[in-house]
């Protein structure tokens, strides 16, 4: 057998490389080295490819990134505005309160903790998955030379970052709140921020330590799907629990028969063996709020953080091959059962006959998509919450104002209305404003078939319209009946919802298809991106818009009743006028929403 | 049966496509060759309605894609170079969903599906999600999708891509039993020994212009050489540097 070979010195090859080892080599003479040279010994080489392609995307963005950038700072500055508002009115309030006040503070600090915590737990492991096994950089970096230790660094710091940024971020009005109202000074500004840290690396280790027990024994993407549906419903039952702890009878003592029982169980830390109760009880100290000893916890913070690292390392170093290997296997066979293709083809007969293939593969593709219908926990969980909500406010005595008024129950009535129509913006968002980002790259096959889009886009508006509509007039209905509004706003409520959810649906459609997003992973990410958030901004400027707009003929009407007058001609225009104002602007959204969306579906170009 | 008449496109300055002219006829398989980023993709995108010509149209079987787009888009079909399918639909699920928006009717349908699931090796695979197929799987059922309706015109980007050798050469046999039956197929591909062993004729893009057409025959005269398709493809669309290069490798 011939041996191959490049023989001739004259080689152009040979030419072209020698050439370029001159020019690297008086490269290498005359320049410095690069800064990225310094740390490619160490874990940070790792990550230098995400922070270069987050620098990258900041400095090509056009002239619209840039206005996306400064409308989502605005509206986070006033997120944080708000939430700081919140805490600080709350907090004062407690501050008011003597002996109990300090109690509460304390108590809602542990609560915000222990929240914290469990919601980091799960995202860590979720994330875990994804940084660890499922992440496309993994076929480039398992395969080359990177010591073990080297990758975990690399991977636990981003999946702690990406787990973690968002809590820092929410956390930071509560914490701020709490250093203003009680004076914390420096001290305790910066012991939050050394606490902090501690408190995210602990659920980070442990979260990635369930990761890579999880990867051992079920495969990276059969346990993203289960903990994706368990975190969801965790959720939603901590959600539902929170709310059912009735948290306004902390402030109402008297509910209480016995006081001193009351303080005693209000002062007992939740748990001493819980990290949220180490966080808590080093910075209450810095408050003025307690007496304790907050090195020891801080150290016991610290000290944990730490042993949950080296533990972390050695799991992964045991673990992790066999847990990547699990990984590379494909999704499990087997066969589909055939209820989900009687009940889809049962409900899509209720539609006409052009619209039933697109309904009956919406629906398969949701219920098979753990990502998807895992989401309706916590819409359930919602709507019982609302409707508790209401059916607990007190119609006569108690600390609240007594609704017996029947002015106040039809403000409240509307309070309702706008409330209702915000929980159908914040479904619509989560399962309707995706719809065109959902169809991702598979877009191509509804583009080059012979089909009319308006055809998709009306399949995907009825399926979302049809179960919103009967939710929300439900929900409508339900709490007016426990407010016991007046029949006015017994039919007025339903009808204007009627309106409001044909229009917040077109509406969530238009801005899903002027900001779709084809590579998302799921559709809570593509809920929370900026036409999410732009689209949750217009809905409620609209809802509110209508709600002012009919506020006035209802006080004309109460007001005429309450005088027990007539209604006289001037209140008939003036009823008109407001009345085909608020339809107009329902209708309007509507149509102008629908022609846009499925011109731009039309015309829209796509990339495979 | 295909007529894209000064077809461009333009995103932003960067020209894609360039006043590309071109006729291919009823029963003819059409090689569409072209180095990376030369234009191949967008022209094809263009043909079937994914991407809007800047200038230019293209008809397909007599309809104007811009004027019919309903009628052009259902005498074609797409097979994409890369398999992008609904993950959560079962192969069947698939294939019934795009019988669907083709309006095959439904006994039809279910015995081409059938057919089909058989011909392309999927039928024990059927009743499984897509997210469960290889690569290669997901090719031949997207290929197996755009016959379902029995097109006149096949458009098909890159397809060999992820076929292992009894997918390729299925899929070969089933191209050459197609034109037989007088359809059209139009194909991009990097695979010159494909296209010199299938096509009728041969288009090369490069930088957006079409710079040579005709038979292989034709083209070994352009080129003035009468080696192999691969040799007239680099003498045609190679930069001088990097023919060198190749010549001392082989050497």
């Amino acid at each position: 057998m011939k041996k191959l070979s490049v023989p001739s010195d004259q080689s152009p090859v040979k030419k072209v490389v020698s050439n370029q080892n001159s020019v690297i080599s008086r490269k290498e003479k005359i320049t410095l080295p690069s800064p990225w040279l310094l740390i490619t010994g160490n874990w940070l080489l790792l990550l230098i490819p995400r922070f270069l392609a987050l620098r990258n995307s900041l400095r090509r963005q056009g002239r619209g990134g840039w206005l996306r950038t400064l409308i989502l700072t605005c509206l986070m500055v006033l997120f944080w505005g708000g939430a700081f508002w919140f805490f600080h009115r709350v907090l004062v309030y407690f501050h008011t309160i003597p002996e109990l006040g300090p109690v509460l503070s304390q108590k809602l600090l542990s609560m915000i903790f222990l929240m914290f915590l469990a919601i980091l737990l799960f995202s860590n492991v979720i994330t875990g998955l994804s940084t660890f096994f499922l992440s496309h950089d993994l076929l480039l970096l398992v395969p080359a030379p990177v010591p073990p230790a080297r990758l975990f660094t690399a991977k636990f710091i981003e999946t702690l970052i990406d787990s973690s940024w968002t809590v820092l971020l929410f956390s930071a009005p509560a914490f701020l709140a709490y250093g203003v109202v009680h004076s914390g000074g420096p001290a305790y500004y910066v012991m939050t921020l050394l606490t902090i840290i501690p408190f995210l690396i602990i659920p980070a280790a442990l979260g990635v330590i369930v990761t890579m027990a999880f990867a051992y024994v079920l495969p990276a993407h059969r346990g993203k799907d289960m903990l994706i549906v368990f975190s969801a419903l965790f959720l939603a039952l901590l959600y539902l629990f929170l709310r059912l702890l009735q948290p306004e009878k902390l402030v109402n003592p008297e509910a209480f028969s016995d006081f001193l029982a009351f303080l005693a169980a209000m002062q007992t830390p939740s748990s001493p063996f819980l990290p949220s109760t180490w966080a808590t009880e080093t910075l209450l100290p810095f408050l003025g709020l307690k007496e304790g000893a907050p090195l020891f916890y801080y150290l016991l913070l610290l000290s944990t953080a730490l042993f949950l690292c080296v533990v972390g390392s050695w799991t992964a170093t045991a673990l992790y091959p066999v847990g990547w290997s699990k990984a590379q296997e494909g999704r499990r066979r087997g066969r589909q059962s055939q209820w989900l293709d009687t009940i889809s083809r049962g409900i899509a007969r209720l539609f006409p006959v052009y619209l039933r293939i697109i309904i009956i593969k919406d629906m398969k593709t949701f219920f098979r998509d753990t990502g998807q219908w895992s989401q309706l926990f916590q819409l359930l969980a919602l709507v019982v919450v609302y409707v508790y909500n209401f059916s607990v406010l007190p119609r006569s005595g108690g600390f609240i104002k007594p609704l017996d008024s029947l002015n106040f129950q039809n403000i409240i009535a509307f309070f309702n209305l706008a409330l209702a129509g915000f929980v159908i913006a914040a479904i619509t968002v989560r399962f309707s404003f995706p719809a065109l980002s959902l169809e991702g790259k598979t877009f191509w096959v509804l583009k080059s078939a012979p089909l009319h889009l308006r055809r998709w886009w009306w399949s995907k508006f009825w399926v979302s319209l049809l179960p919103l509509l009967f939710f929300g007039e439900l929900l409508a209905i339900i709490t007016n009946y426990f407010l016991g509004v007046s029949t006015f706003m017994m039919i007025l409520a339903p009808v204007t919802l009627l309106f409001l959810t044909f229009s917040i649906v077109a509406l969530g459609m238009a801005i899903g298809i002027a900001y779709p997003n084809f590579t998302a992973e799921h559709s809570a990410k593509i809920a929370a991106s900026f036409g999410g958030v732009l689209y949750m901004v217009l809905s409620i400027v609209l809802i509110g818009l209508i709600v002012v707009i009919e506020a006035w003929p209802v006080h004309i009407v109460l007001l005429r009743k309450f005088q027990h007058i007539p209604l006289s001609p001037t209140d008939w225009n003036s009823i008109f006028f407001s009345s085909t104002l608020a339809l107009s602007l329902s209708v309007g959204t509507f149509l102008i929403s629908t022609h846009w969306s499925i011109a731009r579906l039309e015309e829209m170009e796509i990339s495979l | 049966m295909i007529q894209l008449a000064q077809l461009t496109k333009q995103f932003g300055s960067f020209t894609a496509v360039n006043n590309l002219n071109l006729n291919v006829a009823e029963g003819e398989i059409f090689g569409f060759l072209g180095p990376n980023g030369a234009g191949k993709t967008t022209t094809i995108r263009m043909m079937m309605g994914l991407l809007k010509p800047t200038v230019g149209r293209v008809v397909l079987g007599g309809y104007d894609l811009a004027r019919n787009p309903l009628e052009a888009k259902a005498m074609s079909a797409f097979v994409p170079d890369r398999p992008y399918i609904y993950e959560k639909l079962t192969g069947s699920e698939f294939l019934r969903f795009v019988g669907g928006l083709y309006q095959v009717p439904a006994p039809v349908c279910h015995e081409r599906i059938e057919e089909s699931l058989n011909f392309f090796s999927l039928a024990d695979w059927g009743d499984q999600l897509v997210e469960s197929y290889s690569h290669g799987m997901k090719q031949r059922l997207v290929v197996a999708a755009a016959l379902l309706h029995d097109p006149k015109i096949l458009v098909v980007d890159e397809p060999m891509v992820g076929m292992d050798p009894i997918g390729a050469r299925l899929f070969k046999s089933l191209l050459r039993s197609l034109t037989l039956k007088g359809k059209t197929v139009f194909m991009s591909t990097h695979s010159l020994e494909v296209a010199e062993e299938l096509c009728d004729r041969i288009g090369i893009i490069l930088g957006g212009k079409l710079i040579a057409l005709g038979t292989l025959d034709e083209l070994q005269q352009l080129a003035g050489t009468e080696n192999r398709l691969e040799d007239i493809f680099l003498k045609l669309t190679a930069a001088p540097d990097m023919l060198e290069v190749i010549e001392a490798l082989r050497a």
